[in-house]
């Protein structure tokens, strides 16, 4: 039995610099300007990094009932915004066919972090039920699921990087298998003091310890370190009997995923290290055809992140002058859970104006490598 | 949207090896034993403090069993148990070479680390240094992954799954899939969380926890007890795993996953998304009902739960239909854990011919018109059984596994 063929019939975004369906991310990636800017939610005065894309609570306030939204926290309300958009852009209904997949890498912290200062504030008598949920990183999914009717599979992952790129081929595979007509899949993250706050003490973000100027520049020779962002993006993936049926404005074809682990340890990479499994090179061979026009990568500025991708790419593909480095979106939007799904939306965008195949790769210190090929719907 | 175990051309799909730390200790054999036994875990709290809490009990790992696990003292608890965990689990399937490097591998997740995360915040909130800030490196949920795909050096697809309370089960179901679709022959599956404060608080806050040890399906129930564990399985290829010569526990006949898609907290009260995830896995299985010998409920004794899952098995099996029992009424509920704990559970009930049963059940509710195994476990030769795993967001997973007859 072969698998069945996955499309995207859908686009919804809400990140830096819009909030819209396909045509408003087609438009932030052909004007192809920075959003990354100086943190203004918090004061950053203190640390060695200060830079971050961030979304305007306008861009996004009119998506989501403002009922709703007043017991929602606010990744909730971008993820499900997001949701809400790719649907209402996919004209998708809810129901027994539709599943939901939500790739993230730091969750709620913000709730967390409200609930144990209620405890720490007044005792037990201090802890909100209500905030508890959203310590679980399921409960974006599952806010989403129930406004937009998702009753097949509601599945969140969790992993750094490549949380969206992660989320849209788990999708692809539901689709693929069987297991929903439809999935709602991408990935979401928001920019949080506390998070910001200890992943530039440990030097994690750009400039890595005060080592050069801040600033988001993958591949380039002085990069040192990703710069946060935020927001969600995510895509309908459709069956494409089934997107055909019912006269969906079909955008791309997933051609293909794969994913896979280079197992090092935790946080670390390895940029000599190489990949026999590389998902990459098992794509290529089960495609039987050579090359890719374009690609997308995960580089974000991060020099371990940026050298190893390079050097893996350009062991797996054919003509790896023309695609390495490859294209990164991180100086447009910063790195967050959600940039892996952009990298796949802006794939299905190229492939829907004829680029012949695209690859979105991915590579995250501590090994979890995917690859995800994207063509002309045909 | 059913799955067809080897009638639909795809790879059936077998476990081949388990291994668990549970709060009986470490390994299969004090699990099962403690299974066997009825032996309730659930104690007072010793790794965090409980004083001003309404419930105060858990069942948690005792120190010793902790302390015995060889892994280093600097990594995160849960780290550790699922390290254990893990390494039983393949070697008892005895995996070698490619067939172990190229699993995939698919935990599920929620507390991560936590509870060492916990240490350092509330040693600066309460305004005193800390040197713990390296917890933070292990904090989030897919460290797991990261610590097992690099010790036990993996190269197959790695996912870290939080579907909060069906997390380990929903692991197991989508390593299956992954082997179903070709990508791999075998996948090391399952699920691991550690006790935390905030797990601890927030069921407290819902006054969702029984002060007393659990009472799952009793009509005086007043809530769960909550504990910790990791449980893996490793699922194969049955043609894979017959080739190499590998042993078979038993056979995934089927599973299903549905979502409620109705409220964050509490379950369809209908039970609707419970029954369409049982019926899914038993279309998969190509199994009638009538079939299924024993259900290992999710069963998590708050008045809510066990009222809509009797009512979705009542739709499923009839009244009576099936004999049901909750184990985490002997190892509390170990959350992102719980899945595929008592997945191994059901498998080792399977295999024993042996029921464990629902500890400190003594008048079964009467809106639950089922056998649930009071206090003892009763032998019993069934062929199939079914696992249910429920999650906050409403999301259901049922596993039914086949007993591999000679």
């Amino acid at each position: 039995m072969t698998d069945r063929r996955v499309v995207v019939t859908g686009i919804g975004t809400v990140n830096a610099a819009t909030a819209g369906g396909r045509d408003a991310l087609a438009g932030a990636l052909a004007l192809g300007r920075s959003t990354i800017g100086p943190v203004r939610a918090f004061d950053t005065a203190a640390l060695s990094s200060r830079l971050g894309a961030e979304v305007d609570e306008a861009t996004f306030a009119s998506l989501v009932d403002r009922d709703a939204a007043r017991r929602l926290s606010r990744i909730c309300r971008l993820a499900l915004g997001a949701c809400l958009l790719a649907v209402r852009d996919a004209e998708v209904a809810g129901g027994p066919g539709l599943g939901i997949v939500v790739g993230t890498e730091h969750g709620d912290f913000t709730s967390s972090r409200d609930f144990a200062h209620g405890f720490l504030r007044r005792g037990p008598a201090g802890l909100s039920p209500m905030i508890f949920p959203n310590t679980v990183m399921n409960t974006m999914a599952s806010i989403a699921a129930i406004a937009i009717g998702a009753k097949a599979p509601s599945v969140t992952v969790n992993q750094a990087t490549l949380a969206g790129d992660l989320a849209v081929a788990r999708g692809a595979r539901l689709v693929a298998d069987g297991r929903a007509d439809a999935v709602v899949a991408g990935g979401v993250d928001e920019l949080f003091h506390d998070v910001y706050e200890r992943l530039a003490q440990m030097g994690a973000l750009s400039p890595m310890g005060g080592r050069g100027t801040e600033g988001c520049r993958p591949f380039a020779a002085d990069h040192n370190g990703p710069v946060l962002g935020e927001g969600a993006t995510f895509l309908v993936l459709e069956e494409r009997e089934t997107a055909r049926a019912r006269g969906a404005r079909i955008i791309a074809e997933i051609a293909a995923t794969a994913w896979g682990n280079l197992p090092v340890a935790p946080h670390t990479g390895r940029p000599g290290r190489k990949d026999p499994g590389s998902p990459v090179a098992r794509l290529i061979r089960a495609r039987g055809k050579a090359g890719v026009a374009r690609c997308y990568g995960a580089g974000n500025g991060d020099p371990v992140v940026d050298d190893w991708e390079r050097a893996l790419l350009g062991r797996d593909l054919a003509a790896p002058d023309d695609l390495v480095p490859p294209v990164s979106l991180a100086p447009l939007f910063g790195q967050h859970g959600g940039l892996g799904a952009l990298r796949v939306g802006a794939a299905a965008l190229d492939a829907a104006r004829g680029t012949s195949a695209v690859l979105v790769h991915g590579i995250a210190r501590g090994g979890c490598r995917t690859a995800l090929v994207v063509e002309p719907a045909s | 949207m059913s799955r067809s175990a080897a009638r639909d051309g795809r790879p059936e799909v077998v476990v081949s090896g388990l291994g668990i730390v549970s709060p009986y200790g470490a390994g299969v054999k004090s699990f099962w034993n403690g299974l066997a036994a009825g032996t309730c875990a659930i104690k007072p709290i010793t790794v965090i403090e409980t004083e001003g809490f309404r419930s105060r009990i858990a069942a948690e790992i005792p120190a010793e069993v902790i302390g015995a696990l060889g892994s280093s003292r600097r990594r995160s608890r849960a780290d550790r148990i699922a390290l254990a965990a893990a390494h039983e689990a393949l070697a008892d399937a005895g995996l070698e070479g490619a067939a172990r490097t190229d699993a995939a591998l698919l935990v599920g997740a929620v507390g991560g680390g936590m509870l060492e995360g916990e240490n350092w915040y509330w040693e600066i909130a309460r305004g005193r240094p800390s040197s713990r800030m390296g917890a933070l490196r292990s904090i989030l949920p897919f460290s797991h992954a990261e610590t097992l795909g690099w010790r036990l050096g993996l190269t197959g697809p790695k996912e870290t799954v939080v579907m909060a309370c069906a997390s380990g089960a929903a692991s197991i179901a989508l390593g299956a899939d992954l082997i179903r679709a070709g990508v791999t022959p075998t996948a090391l599956v399952g699920g691991v969380d550690a006790l935390t404060h905030i797990c601890f608080m927030g069921f407290n806050a819902l006054k969702l926890l029984d002060p007393t040890p659990c009472r799952p399906f009793d009509r005086e129930r007043r809530g769960m007890s909550i504990g910790e564990g990791a449980a893996f399985l490793v699922i194969e290829d049955a043609a894979h795993c017959r080739a190499r010569g590998g042993r078979v526990h038993a056979r995934l006949a089927g599973y299903g996953m549905t979502t409620d898609a109705h409220h964050v907290t509490a379950p369809h009260p209908e039970g609707e998304g419970m029954i369409h995830a049982m019926q899914q896995a038993l279309d998969a299985s190509g199994l009638d009902a009538r079939d299924v010998g024993y259900v290992n409920a999710h069963g998590t004794g708050t008045p809510q739960n066990d009222r809509a899952e009797a009512l979705a098995l009542r739709r499923v099996f009839g009244e009576g239909g099936v004999l049901v029992s909750s184990t985490k009424s002997l190892v509390g509920h170990t959350m992102a854990a719980a899945g595929s704990v008592e997945a191994a559970a059901t498998i080792l009930a399977l295999q024993h011919g042996l029921l464990p049963p629902t500890a400190n059940l003594e008048q079964v509710d009467p809106d639950v018109p089922f056998d649930c195994l009071p206090v003892v476990a009763r032998p019993a030769e069934v062929t199939a059984a079914l696992s249910n795993s429920f999650g906050f967001g409403g999301q259901n997973v049922s596993l039914i596994f086949q007993k591999r007859l000679p």
